[in-house]
């Protein structure tokens, strides 16, 4: 057997390697830009006229040079995989507004809970009422995706412990 | 060069229908009209592109590691598509976002390379590798197509209404993943009945 195979195998891989990694280093700030880009865009939704000072992965909202309150994106377990919310709250620790940035949720059952009229009901709420009903809370469940509702939540008072602790509120 | 190359990708040796290949993308992205015309794209730009390449540099590669070759080629090639549309176009990224990476999984992009671009020259690989994602494409809106009329209601693309909202309680099954067989397994038996594969 020649080690004609072994030599070739060996030199694609290289030459991929390579490739891959300079394409890496040439585009891997862009990347970082864009995602940033997207973040912005997610939280400028909830606080629509402040800027963000990011911190390890939690965000600084400042409008007018005041510090308005705090952001945060925290990734749930929803019903069908993995759901990033993005969640702000003022300063005293009440929500200010709730998204949903990504989810895999049933279409048409579990995806309505990225829609406005579930999400709004969180806005002004404290972390001890941000319970499903069913639990001694205050959020509606969507009929028929109660899973995918409780995740959303779970996620919010993650994201309202985490902030709470970081920024000791 | 014949342009039967072209034209046996259509129908006659569809890659969906007929060779069975690709079906995983198939049934899991056909739940949009919108999705199935950018995997289509995406697909297409991988497929001819990996292939050509193949067909070009396949005087060099030993028969015993030619698997391993095409596939380190057509992931480090999906790859590199991936981070360059990731950090150049986020708009476009977020919509191809999770069928980027599936195309790497796709074999139909293996297929035509074991099958075809391995053993003929480079015009006859584009004219095949061409005809097989227009015959892919073909497949999967006309699927897509069909779930989303039946699963919303209506069809929209990119924001467009495509046909209006007609259906007044539409069945969500047909988006969801026995949607997907269903539809398929329908086109299949249909298509076979008339004849057409």
């Amino acid at each position: 057997m020649s080690a004609k195979p072994v030599v070739v195998l060996t030199a694609t891989c290289l030459v991929w390697g390579v490739l891959l990694g300079i394409t890496h280093v040439l585009t891997k700030d862009k990347i970082v830009e864009a995602e940033r880009a997207e973040i912005n865009k997610v939280l400028s939704e909830i606080f629509p006229s402040a800027s963000f000072v990011e911190e390890n992965g939690y965000y600084r909202c400042i409008e007018n040079g005041k510090l308005v309150g705090y952001a945060a994106i925290v990734e749930g377990a929803g019903y069908g995989g993995k759901m990033k919310v993005a969640v702000g709250i003022y300063v005293d620790n009440t929500i200010r507004g709730v998204r949903v940035v990504s989810h895999s949720e049933t279409p048409g059952l579990g995806s309505r809970v990225a829609e406005d009229e579930f999400l709004k009901q969180f806005e002004g709420k404290t972390l001890e009422r941000v319970w499903l009903k069913s639990d001694g809370g205050d959020i509606d469940a969507i009929t028929g995706a109660t899973i995918s509702s409780r995740a959303v939540v779970e996620a919010v008072r993650k994201g309202m412990e985490e902030l709470a602790r970081r920024f000791s509120l | 060069m014949k342009v039967q190359e072209f034209t046996k990708g259509l129908v006659k040796k569809n890659p969906v229908l007929v060779l069975a290949l690709g079906l995983c993308p198939t049934l899991a992205i056909t739940t949009r009209v919108e999705n199935a015309l950018g995997m289509a794209f995406s697909f297409a730009f991988v497929l001819i592109f990996s292939n050509l390449l193949i067909s070009a540099i396949k005087g060099f590669i030993p028969k015993d590691v030619r698997i391993p070759t095409f596939i380190v080629i057509i992931a480090s090639f999906v790859t590199i598509i991936d981070l360059f549309i990731h950090g150049y176009s986020p708009s476009l990224y977020e919509q191809l976002g999770i069928f980027l990476p599936l195309i790497t999984v796709n074999c139909i992009i293996l297929g035509r390379a074991e099958a075809f671009a391995s053993k003929r020259p480079l015009g006859e690989t584009l004219l095949d590798t061409a005809g097989m994602s227009a015959g892919f494409a073909l497949i999967i809106v006309l699927i897509s197509g069909i779930r989303e009329f039946f699963g919303t209601g209506g069809i929209v693309i990119f924001g467009h209404q495509f046909l209006p909202f007609i259906l007044s309680s539409p069945a969500t099954g047909m988006i969801l993943p026995p949607g997907a067989f269903l539809v398929m397994g329908i086109l299949l038996a249909m298509l076979k009945k008339m004849g057409v594969v």
